[in-house]
């Protein structure tokens, strides 16, 4: 078994309204970038939120290297080392970089390592540095996404998830962020990312899942599923259906 | 030129008084969005816990000051978890806890009525009716003091929210409650925590009015739309914001006062909270019109 | 002001949605009980005829005096409960209302009767104007806004020497004898009552209503469907002033005096929220329900408790738990539950 994340056949939906996720699963493996498609509603941040803690679930099981997840607090989870960003950025408009950077280590206790790995962060995006006592609110829509990005390795997570980091960036700026993403894969973070831009999600990913209905409906090597007519059609915003 | 003067020591040092006031409602709308209408009322209980320890024992209102705080804190603790808690799923949450709020201020009022009657009271420790004499300048000893303590007080607010982890993590709750919750920051205790700072602030408050302005129960009904005046024109939720416009507007005050006439110097503040929402519903220092 | 739907699909979706309300309307019309207010409107009418036998002065009291917070109450809700803008400065058209007839009347000894609708008139224009302005904020912020309003209000009436200001007016008392003194005052008062009640089951029914219920549901959905929402909002703030002037102007004849500390306090606008939404914020029904039940517990505390202070803090108690425990009111609530008897089924 080489699943780093098993998420079974879950339901789960906001406070006592109806279920939005209803039957999804999702298989991780350590060290790779996926990436999860879907049309508008299907459930995609729905489901990173109740992986992070943030939605009961009423129904299955999220399995993190064995350990039941579900049930458990979001700093619980934190603490296991999944993180999460969520759309919009989630950075403080009105804290510097560098306060920022502090926040996302905010569950270490040692104040001197924190400041290490804060450093660390700086030394590796010159972009970060070069503003680091500027309000976060004032950087770029790429610069704030590199930001918060950055912010999750401070704790030197297992899992990454991104929801839609793309979300109002020009083309340019996009490839960097799935730049960043390898980088971060390629040093053993294991990415889980939604993405709008199916098509350039999948390209840049090592695993594609599709979502839709709250149900997941397929999971596969990206190519594969970037290759299937099926999807290509549906999601991939290929031939229309007749 | 002297006169100027005066009237400008006697707006500032009051300004303290009233930014003292408007800190804790400021923080407790910018961690929990909670208009605290019942916030002047928190403030004259305190007042009272103050004169009752200086009517009893002759305790002096600034050393009572921590005490009263403590016991308000405890108290927010207790409105909190009984009130607010629950809300925070309600789908109209800030117009409901404004009537909620109200209603609070409502029991506070007849509740302090009824402990103490409807008389005009004020704590008089010496130095309330002092005053040092500079030239032709006199500086009030109490309204002094008070401003004094106040901005100390406010002081010690800023470097804890700046600098302590409790005050990163309340900071971050103000301007992103999800991604604070995400990063492992236990927001419900952070909103417990802000309301019981915000309501100590109001005891804080309470024990420096206590000397420098008569009161009764019904009092909070002049101060409310005074102090949310200060608290919009700073931008909800900003500390610095609520400082500089109290001390804004109570000089203006203290200007129109003398110079037009006792009863308008109050309408100041009316008229500048009903100028600011038309204008400029996020203050001076808000960047988002959250409020509107 | 015109909805204008331009898609083909969407003429389909207004057909569907219309043949659904009629059907809804035509289910409403069943279980509607319209005797219910009428025969309750029978009964007060000719409650008066007791004089004949006794003295009911107090119980002629307590129904104008339900009857005043009944008209204001509704009031209230056309602005607080259909379009959702919550007024805690409501008072003021209380104390337009009952000034400017008690200064008619004072001056050149006119009823206030006669007067009354002027005076909701002048309320209403007062309240378009500061509509105007302050209904630019939504939410807290306008809530705060009309605190300021009654506190700025307060300011000026006290210091307005031409009305006498902090001390007030002192009104004539008419000659009729103390077994009938009280009798036009409280059929006027009756008459406004009934009035705004059938006038909020109009607006409520009207496209004009269903506009402002648009608007408190999504107000940039409502304009982004063509509401002229600004117009809407305001016209709903004359609306509701122009109740709350009416009955504002017969009150002060009947207490006899005017001063700004009994009109212009802000117990009575929260007394009207209050009313509104322990009967249900919205309503029909809602505001009268809620105004019964508040007197009635209002007289309950004096006559047992005596003090005001502790009439202040129940008042505060019933609404702090009625808001938590019951946020859609009385009816509100009963109706959701499908429980709500057919008698108060007015909407």
């Amino acid at each position: 078994m080489t699943e780093l994340l098993q998420v079974s056949n879950i339901t789960a939906g906001y406070g006592d309204g109806p279920a939005i996720l209803d039957g999804a699963h999702l298989t991780v493996e350590p060290g790779k970038v996926h990436c999860i498609i879907g049309p508008n509603g299907a459930g995609k941040s729905t489901l990173m939120k109740a992986i992070c803690g943030m939605l009961t679930i009423r129904k299955g099981d999220v399995l993190f290297n064995g350990k039941r997840l579900n049930g458990m607090r979001p700093d619980q989870i934190l603490r296991e080392g999944i993180c999460f960003v969520p759309q919009e950025r989630a950075l403080f408009p009105k804290m510097t970089v560098r306060e920022n950077l502090r926040m996302g280590g905010f569950i270490l206790d040692d104040k001197k390592e924190l400041e290490r790995r804060i450093e660390g962060i700086l030394e590796r995006f010159p972009i970060l540095r070069e503003r680091a006592d500027q309000h976060a609110g004032t950087m770029s829509g790429g610069q704030q996404q590199t930001l918060a990005m950055a912010r999750t390795l401070i704790i030197k997570p297992t899992i990454v998830m991104l929801d839609e980091p793309s979300l109002g960036l020009a083309p340019k700026i996009v490839q960097e962020m799935f730049d960043i993403m390898k980088m971060m894969s390629a040093e053993g973070v294991t990415v889980l990312l939604v993405e709008q831009n199916a098509l350039m999600g999948l390209k840049n990913s090592d695993w594609g899942v599709v979502l839709d209905l709250g149900r997941t409906l397929f999971e596969g090597p990206a190519a594969t599923v970037l290759a299937d007519p099926r999807i290509q059609e549906l999601y991939l915003g290929g031939k229309k259906a007749a | 030129m002297a006169d100027i003067l005066q009237i400008l020591i006697l707006g500032l040092a009051l300004g303290g008084v009233i930014a003292l006031m408007g800190s804790g409602l400021s923080l407790v709308f910018g961690v929990m969005r909670i208009v605290n209408l019942a916030h002047p009322s928190l403030i004259i209980g305190g007042a009272y816990v103050t004169y009752w320890a200086f009517k009893m024992t002759g305790l002096d209102p600034i050393v009572m000051l921590p005490v009263a705080s403590l016991i308000m804190a405890a108290i927010g603790v207790l409105l909190y978890r009984l009130m607010f808690e629950r809300e925070t799923k309600s789908a109209k949450y800030s117009e409901m806890t404004v009537l909620l709020t109200f209603a609070l201020a409502m029991m506070v009022e007849g509740l302090l009525g009824g402990l103490f009657t409807n008389t005009q009271r004020v704590v008089s420790p010496e130095y309330a009716t002092d005053a040092f004499f500079i030239g032709d300048l006199f500086i009030p000893k109490g309204q002094l003091y008070a401003g004094i303590v106040s901005l100390i007080i406010i002081g010690g607010l800023s470097l804890f929210l700046k600098y302590s982890r409790l005050g990163y993590a309340i900071r971050a709750t103000t301007q992103n409650r999800e991604a604070a919750e995400l990063l492992g920051v236990n927001v419900n205790f952070i909103c417990i925590l802000a309301f019981a700072i915000g309501i100590g602030l109001a005891g804080a408050a309470g024990s420096l009015v206590s000397f420098v302005f008569s009161f009764f129960p019904a009092k909070h009904w002049e101060w409310i739309a005074m102090l949310m005046s200060v608290v919009v024109l700073g931008g909800m939720g900003s500390i610095l914001g609520t400082v500089v416009a109290a001390l804004l507007l109570s000089v203006i005050a203290a200007f129109v006062g003398t110079w037009i006439g006792a009863t308008w110097s109050t309408l100041t503040f009316f008229l500048a909270l009903f100028l600011i929402l038309l204008v400029r519903p996020q203050g001076l220092f808000g960047e988002k019109p959250e409020m509107a | 002001m015109a909805v204008t739907l331009d898609q083909s699909s969407a003429s389909a979706v207004v057909e569907a949605r219309r043949a659904h309300n009629e059907k809804l309307a035509r289910k409403a019309d069943q279980t509607r009980a319209t005797w219910f207010p009428l025969a309750v409107m029978a009964i007060l009418i000719a409650l008066p005829l007791l004089q004949f036998t006794g003295n009911y002065n107090y119980l002629l009291h307590m129904v104008l005096f339900t009857a005043s917070y009944v008209a204001m109450a509704s009031g209230w809700n056309i602005l607080g409960g259909f379009a959702g803008y919550i007024s805690l400065g409501h008072a003021v058209f209380f104390a337009i209302g009952g000034y400017f007839s008690g200064m008619i009347l004072a001056r050149y000894g006119i009823s206030t009767i006669i007067t009354a609708p002027l005076a909701g008139l002048l309320a209403a224009v007062v309240g378009y104007l500061i509509g105007m302005v302050t209904l630019k904020v939504r939410g807290p912020s306008f809530i705060i806004s009309s605190i300021a309003l009654l506190m700025i209000a307060r300011i000026l009436f006290d210091n307005w020497e031409l009305i006498g200001g902090a001390n007030g007016v002192t009104l004539p008392v008419n000659d009729l004898s103390v077994q009938w003194a009280k009798v036009p005052y409280y059929y006027a008062m009756l008459a406004i009552a009934a009035f705004t009640v059938w006038a909020s089951y109009k607006i409520k029914h009207s496209k004009f209503g269903l506009g402002l219920r648009a608007i408190s549901k999504d107000e940039i959905k409502a304009e982004s469907a063509g509401i002229d929402t600004r117009f809407y909002k305001v016209m709903a703030f004359a609306l509701s002033a122009f109740f709350v002037g009416m009955a504002g102007a017969v009150w002060g004849e009947y207490l006899t005096y005017l001063r700004p500390n009994i009109f212009l306090v802000i117990l009575v606008s929260a007394n009207l929220v209050l009313m509104s939404i322990l009967g249900g914020k919205g309503t029909v029904a809602g505001p009268v329900i809620g105004a019964i039940l508040i007197v009635a517990l209002n007289e309950l505390f004096v006559a047992t408790m005596g003090a005001s202070e502790i009439n202040i803090l129940g008042t505060g108690m019933v609404m702090a738990a009625g808001l938590m425990f019951f946020p859609l009111g009385l009816v509100g609530t009963l109706a959701r539950k499908g429980k709500l008897p057919r008698v108060l089924n007015w909407d």
